[in-house]
């Protein structure tokens, strides 16, 4: 393909690559680079499925007296893990019930939080920027949610 | 958050480079990741800018896409598919953080999927950009000048880069060939019919 093109051609495609990147904020890609921290911790990633503002059936929540609370459920193949945000923190369900820690990482750091054996956690206060979620079992398994922003 | 393991990919093709990007990094190789953020950052943001998001969502689908290539590294089922994969997680995180923030104006007003071509132009800028990091910074620095958003003039070019307005046509030239000679292009040879504007055609 390359080989075909005239120098006025190729000299184009340059000029729309060099746009396209100088398009991008610094942040954006320092953001991307900096999720490599993540890579081989040893933690399940749980995917979102459940967002009471995204879901379909919220709807039908949205007109009941339940309509400012949101609530999330991250789900792994091992638990689940339900959100809901009330009265200014964030609490917190692990199903199947079980003791264990959680941690909180957000960009200024990492702050822990009892479970118990019911499997009931509250973070406060509920962090101000993105924040992930991780887990701990008691056996020292990990499951982490992905970014989130309330 | 939307976390999907592996959405189909908009496009059939494929990125030569990305395989061996992909095990380096899956292998603990920093250097290879930042590599593969940086050629797919473009497309990445240019899914993103079609969907009305602040800053804060901008962030959070950012976070989330690239965290999902962190966990999925190893496990790609088509790691030359990279592009694809990715533009397909970008829109569904898009369409996710523009349905949660509820806002009242149409959220979407130019997105009508990712097309297959969208992503292989985002696979050839990459590796045009790729190919030009390669030359010596002499090459670098014209290429970025004639390229620019007004032109600069050849006097304006010869004054800046210190050689006699009659070199520049050939230093182009030879800047150019090394451009259609490096590796960085090797591959990309399947991507035809996707020219850029101005090409009168085969």
């Amino acid at each position: 393909m390359l080989e075909d093109w005239d120098d006025e051609q190729l000299l184009a495609a340059l000029g729309e690559a060099i746009k396209a990147r100088a398009a991008v904020p610094s942040w954006f890609v320092q953001t991307g680079k900096n999720a490599y921290a993540w890579h081989n911790i040893d933690a399940e990633l749980a995917q979102l499925t459940y967002d009471s503002r995204t879901d379909a059936d919220a709807m039908a929540v949205a007109r009941s007296e339940t309509a400012s609370i949101r609530a999330l459920t991250f789900t792994s193949a091992h638990l689940s893990i339900e959100l809901e945000v009330a009265d200014g923190s964030l609490l917190g369900q692990v199903v199947s019930p079980q003791a264990g820690t959680l941690e909180t990482h957000t960009k200024a750091g990492v702050t822990t939080s009892p479970v118990d054996e019911a499997g009931f956690f509250a973070v406060k206060p509920i962090p101000p920027g993105p924040f992930l979620l991780r887990f701990r079992t008691t056996d020292g398994a990990y499951v982490m949610t992905g970014w989130i922003t309330l | 958050m939307g976390l999907k393991a592996s959405p189909p990919g908009p496009a059939g093709h494929d990125d030569p480079a990305a395989p061996a990007l992909c095990t380096r990094a899956a292998a603990g190789d920093q250097g290879a990741w930042d590599e593969i953020v940086e050629r797919y950052a473009p497309m990445v943001w240019s899914i993103c800018t079609r969907f009305r998001l602040s800053d804060r969502d901008l962030e959070d689908v950012a976070q989330n896409v690239w965290l999902l290539l962190v966990e999925q590294l190893g496990k790609l089922p088509e790691p030359a598919a990279l592009a694809g994969w990715l533009a397909a997680t970008t829109r569904r995180e898009c369409l996710r953080a523009a349905t949660a923030s509820r806002r009242p104006e149409p959220l979407e007003p130019r997105d009508a999927g990712v097309t297959g071509e969208e992503v292989i132009m985002a696979e050839r800028n990459a590796a045009l950009r790729a190919a030009l990091a390669e030359l010596p910074a002499s090459c670098q620095s014209l290429m970025d000048m004639l390229v620019s958003d007004p032109p600069y003039s050849y006097a304006a070019i010869s004054t800046a880069l210190g050689i006699p307005v009659e070199s520049i046509g050939l230093l182009r030239a030879r800047c150019l060939e090394r451009i259609r000679e490096s590796s960085a292009l090797l591959g990309l040879a399947e991507i035809g019919g996707n020219r850029p504007e101005g090409d009168p055609g085969a």
